[in-house]
This record gives structure tokens, sequence and C-alpha cells, in this order.
């Protein structure tokens, strides 16, 4: 039948019964908005990770005395290993024959002075050239670290433009010195500003050359070696290289536990894979169960709606409408019902991705794939618990529906 | 004929016990007759109704209605005829209470697949034909009963059905009021509709050419008018 009459009796329906259409719909709502705001958030950090991961490329591992660590027991056995020190960098970057670049770094937070203005938790890196890769930096003024700058352990940095804005504002940083903690070091460049990840600034830093950051330090730490591979084939290589030389160095004999870590971004892929592919499952769970909740609930309205309505049906058959008119018209109408939770659901969901993204860090989108995916769902729900009703309501009989008190 | 019904029995069921609705009625019409059908309560005269209107069918026996018999077809054929050729008014009107008159008076239309348009320009026909030109927005709750009923009798004629059925159309209303409807209904049947009405009002059966009277589920005697008063049947 005319599925703009069918649409239209429905809608009048829900707006005659704005509260009991609302309870009614509350089941569907819910499961629309939750699959909605899970997708959406998953999506958004999805993109956000990987972006974030593969800053320098896929490429980059990443060897420091504790790897991936995820309970205490590991960490308090970690704590006994043996520093990484510049020379092991060092001897990497000569003995890792399948790598492009070798970083060491180190780092701390430390209050930067320049004359009367100061600026608290400032990130101050030390690092070894080739930095800027690594850490994806470009430049915006002046210039980046080099070797030689630490190899002669000179007093220059680098600084974020968050760091520069606060200590320099409306004045070239270049050449000025600054105090960092308790040196004094010159500004050489300034880098482009990256914004905020995880809602924390990516531009309040300091970058001094590893080895001057060494010498500051009174008890030196463990540091942390990058290693950018030829390619992405050259990875595993690289990796076994760098593995080996380690283990000679420390005298670990075969069948001994590495006492160092060796991360990548597959290593930190996985383990989000896993935590988001948790979250997702129990959500889409709780969604789900809200969806055949909701549906029953459709299924219960419909039904009120057909035993209501009994007199009309009779009406409408003795007009000449078909069993296949009614079962249309009803399905048509459970459909609307269900599609309309599904649309405040989507309105819901999208608006509660949006308001998270809005006050927390975390990244959220709306996601079109999830939005096609709550009609769909809410169209289903309509359809599957809408069938009963509107089939017992197409085989009633005409006369005995007209009679119908 | 337009309708030939011969030896036509309903049975209901109800618990252990039979109950012969009808038990062999016989009955022919003629296109453009005018008849009215009276009897006692309980005679038979809504099984015998329905039936011919195809909302029900018989136990046994023959009904043919332009020639074709009824008895045998399926659930969509008989929304079909009850569709194209039959045209229903109740005793109680039957509108949908949600939908103004002129949507009421499109519904059959509707179902017979005509475009939007084309329904809206039928049924304002329909709806002046009968008087209601000025109430086409009107909801029923918004209308008299002899508003509705003639609502309710635009409806039967918009698709220009073969036969319009009216089970006690007048039952629900005044006497005045009722009189307006038979004059509605006497318009129709001058326009070359057949129109078979079942009363108990002597003064409403006075409007028809031909009386049949039933008891217990027989046709008890069938005769022309003796009573017709209207100046002149059609030839
Ligand atoms: N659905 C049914 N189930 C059982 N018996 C029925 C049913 N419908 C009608 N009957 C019986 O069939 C007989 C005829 O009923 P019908 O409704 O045709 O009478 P009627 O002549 O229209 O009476 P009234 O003038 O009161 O409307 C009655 O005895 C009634 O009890
Ligand atoms: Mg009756």
């Amino acid at each position: 039948m005319n599925l703009r009459e069918s649409t239209g009796i429905a809608l009048g329906a829900i707006r005659a019964n704005k509260l009991r259409s609302f309870l009614t719909l509350l089941g569907t709502i819910i499961g629309v908005a939750s699959v909605i705001a899970v997708v959406s958030f998953v999506q958004g950090m999805n993109r956000f990770v990987s972006e974030k991961l593969l800053d320098a490329g896929s490429n980059v591992f990443e060897i420091d005395k504790f790897g991936f660590i995820t309970n205490n027991d590991d960490y308090i056995n970690a704590l006994r290993r043996p520093d990484l020190t510049i020379d092991d960098a060092e001897a990497l970057r000569l003995g890792v024959r399948h790598a492009a670049i070798v970083v060491a770094s180190n780092g701390n937070s430390e209050r930067i002075h320049y004359r009367a203005r100061h600026l608290d938790g400032v990130k101050v890196k030390g690092e070894s050239a080739g930095y800027e890769v690594i850490n994806d930096y470009t430049i915006e003024q002046g210039r980046h670290l080099t070797e030689e700058d630490d190899q002669h352990r000179q007093l220059v940095c680098v600084l974020g433009p968050e760091v520069t804005e606060e200590l320099f504002p409306g004045r070239d940083p270049i050449g000025k010195e600054v105090r960092i903690g308790e040196q004094t070091c010159q500004v050489v460049g300034v880098t482009k500003a990256k914004g905020k990840m995880l809602g924390q600034s990516q531009d309040r830093f300091a970058v001094i050359p590893v080895r001057t950051f060494q010498k500051f330090k009174s008890e030196r730490g463990s540091i942390t070696i990058d290693i950018k591979s030829l390619d992405q084939a050259a990875l595993p290589v690289a990796i076994q290289e760098a593995r080996n030389l380690l283990r000679g160095r420390r005298h670990i004999g075969p069948g001994k536990p590495d006492n160092f870590g060796i991360t990548t971004a597959d290593t930190w892929m996985e383990f989000y894979r896993t935590l988001t592919g948790g979250i997702f499952v129990v959500l889409i769970g709780v969604a789900s169960i809200a969806l055949v909740v909701g549906g029953i609930v459709i299924m219960n309205i419909m039904l009120v709606s057909v035993t209501e309505r009994t007199r009309e049906i009779g009406v409408r058959k003795a007009l000449g409408a078909r069993p296949h008119d009614i079962l249309v018209q009803f399905l048509v109408e459970a459909t609307t019902l269900s599609l309309s939770g599904g649309i405040l659901g989507i309105l819901l969901g999208v608006g509660l991705s949006l308001l998270v993204g809005a006050i927390s860090p975390l990244p959220a989108g709306v996601s079109v794939p999830a939005i096609l995916l709550g009609i769909l769902m809410s169209s289903l729900v309509g359809i599957f618990f809408g069938s009963y009703p509107a089939f017992r309501a197409s085989k009633l009989d005409p006369i005995e529906a007209l009679r119908y008190e | 004929m337009l309708i030939r019904i011969h030896d036509l029995h309903r049975v209901y069921e109800v618990g252990s016990e039979q109950v012969h609705a009808l038990n062999g009625v016989d009955l022919g019409v003629g296109a453009n007759e005018y008849v009215a059908i009276m009897g006692p309560s309980g005679s038979g005269k809504t099984t015998l109704m329905n039936l011919i209107g195809c909302l029900d069918t018989a136990s046994s026996g023959s009904y043919r209605l332009d020639d074709v018999e009824i008895g045998r077809m399926s659930d969509d054929d008989l929304a079909r005829i009850r569709n194209q050729k039959i045209g229903f008014v109740f005793q109680t009107f039957n509108l949908l209470a949600r939908a103004d008159a002129l949507h009421n008076v499109e519904l059959p239309l509707v179902y017979a697949g005509i475009k939007h348009e084309e329904r809206r320009k039928r049924a304002r026909e329909a709806l002046e034909l009968v008087g209601l030109a000025d109430r086409m927005k009107h909801r029923p709750n918004e209308l008299s009963g002899g508003q509705r009923q003639r609502v309710a009798i635009a409806r039967a004629l918009v698709n220009r059905p073969s036969i319009i059925l009216a089970d006690e159309p007048t039952g629900n209303l005044d006497s005045t009021t009722g009189e307006e409807i038979m004059v509605a209904f006497e318009h129709i049947w001058r326009q070359g509709n057949t129109v078979i009405v079942v009363t108990h009002e002597l003064d409403v059966a006075a409007h028809a050419n031909r009386v049949v009277r039933m008891r217990d589920g027989k046709i008890e005697s069938d005769t022309p008018n003796p009573q017709r008063r209207a100046a002149g049947a059609p030839a």
C-alpha cells in the first residue's frame, strides 16, 4: 500500500502519544546511541593511535631498560637491569647495519627561565642527531641540533613553540640565552606547532644534545634508543642485529632472556587492539541487549495497536485492502517507529561523542558508517519485531474485525 | 443478472451446536434495482449482506456476481472485488477517526492503486455529490451523525462500484436525518446504481422498489414495493 500513508499514520501516532512513544523507543534509542558512540569513539581512537604511532614511520623500534611492561612484578625485576648508556647507543649506531638512524634520548621536566619570565613543567629532552625524524619535528626558525652539538656537549637548545610564546612574546628567541634548570643554553631553533595529543600539548618542550643532558645530570639514568630501519622490510633484521649486539655487549648466554626491552609500533598496536577489542565486545553486547529489549517493547506496542485498531483493519479490508496491504502497513508503522528511535539514538550518540571529544582529551569523530549502521539496525529491529503483529493484523477476519468493540 | 444466489447456506458452529444463519436462500438482483431487505432480528439479514459483499463466504450453495462464482475465490480476489464492485455503508459509519472526511473517502482509491491527484479529485467529487463540499477537512468527531453517514456514502460511491450495500444505514440516526440519508440513496439509485438496504423501518423500505422479507435464514417473501411513493421508477 501507500508508503506515505503508513508513515504518516505512524508519525501521527508518535506525535499523539509523545511520552508513550518515548518510553517505547527508549531501548532502541539507547541501543543505537551506544553503537554510534562506541563506533565513533573507537574509530577516532584508531585513526589517532595509528597516526601517532606511525609518526616517524612504522619501521621504528625502541630499546630501553623496561620494554613493554604491564604488571608491577615485571617492573620491580626490570629495575635491577643495567642501564642503557650513550656507549650502547654508539655501539648500535656502528653495529646495526640495517639501521638508517639511531637516536639516543633521555628526558625530564624542568623550569625554564628567560630573564624575569619563567615556565614550569617543560619537558626537557636530551636527544642525539636524527631526533627530528623520530619525533617528526620540523623547524620553524633557526636550525636543528646537530651531531657536532652533541659531540662537543654544546649548551644549545631547540624550543617548542609553546615555550617560545610564553618566554619570548613578540620577540625573536634565536640567539637568546635561557636557563634550563641550573644550566644556561642558547636558543638555536624553534619547531613548528604540532598541537595537542590526548589533551596534552606537544609543543611544550626543549631539546638539548643528549650528551649535554647526561653531563648535567648527577645521576645519569637509563637512556632510550630509537632505531629507524632502512625500510619496512629491514625492520626484523635490524631488530635482530640490535638484540644480538646488546646481548653480546652484556655477555648474555644463549637461552637466557634479554635484560633490556624492545618495543615496536606493532607492540603498541597489538596492546591497543586487545584493549579496544574488549571495550567493543562489551559495548556491542550492551547495545544488542538494548536493541532486543527495544524490539520487544515495539512488538508489544504494535500488538496493542493492532488490537486497538481492529475495527480500522476491518474497515480497510471491507474497502478492499488485501492481507498483504495490511501487513505492509503495520510493518511500515513498526519500522517508522523504530527508525524514529534510531534517529533519536543517532542524534544522542553523535551528541555524546562530540561532547566527549569537547570536554575530554579522548578523540571522537562523527562516523558516517556508524550512522548508516544505526539506521540499518533500527530498521531491522522494526521489521523483525513488527512482523508478528503485522502478520496477526493481516490475518484478521474482516467480519470479526468490523464487529470488534 | 448482477447477483444470482442459489440455495445459499451459512452455518456457524457455536460450541457443539450449529446455527443456520442462512438456510437455503435463492435471490436474483438485476442492475439498477433498489432492494430493501427486512425481517426480524436474527433472521440472517446481515449474514446475507456480508456474503453479497464478499466479506464472508458461504458454507454451501452458489453466489455469482457479474457471472463469476465467488465461493472459490482467494482472499486477494475477494479484496479486489470488494474494492471494485462493492460499496459498503454501515450502521455505525465506520469512518477512520484520525482521518478527515476527504481522506476517509479516498481510502478505497488507495487500495485501487489510483494516483494521489486523481484520488483527491474523485474524493472531492463524491463529497460534493452528498452535499459535503464544505466539510472535507473535518474529522468524523467534528461532524454530525447524518454528515458522517454521508461521508460513508461518498466513500462507498467513490470507486464507482456496481452495488451499494447498506446494513441499517439509518439505525443510529433520528428520523429526520434518516430521511435525508434515504434521499441520498434515492439520488444514487437514480444515477444508475444498484442499491440493497437492510432496514427495520417501513419508512426506509418505502424508498425501495422491491422488498425482500427474511425469516429464520430463508426468504419469506419477495415483492415489488406496493408503497413505493417516489414518482416514476427509472425505465
Ligand atoms: N459470528 C457468528 N457466530 C455464531 N453465530 C452467528 C454469528 N453471526 C451471526 N450469527 C447468528 O446468525 C443468525 C443471523 O444473524 P444476523 O446477524 O444475520 O441477523 P440479522 O438479521 O442481521 O439481525 P439484526 O436485525 O438483529 O441485525 C443469528 O442467529 C446470529 O446469532
Ligand atoms: Mg444485522
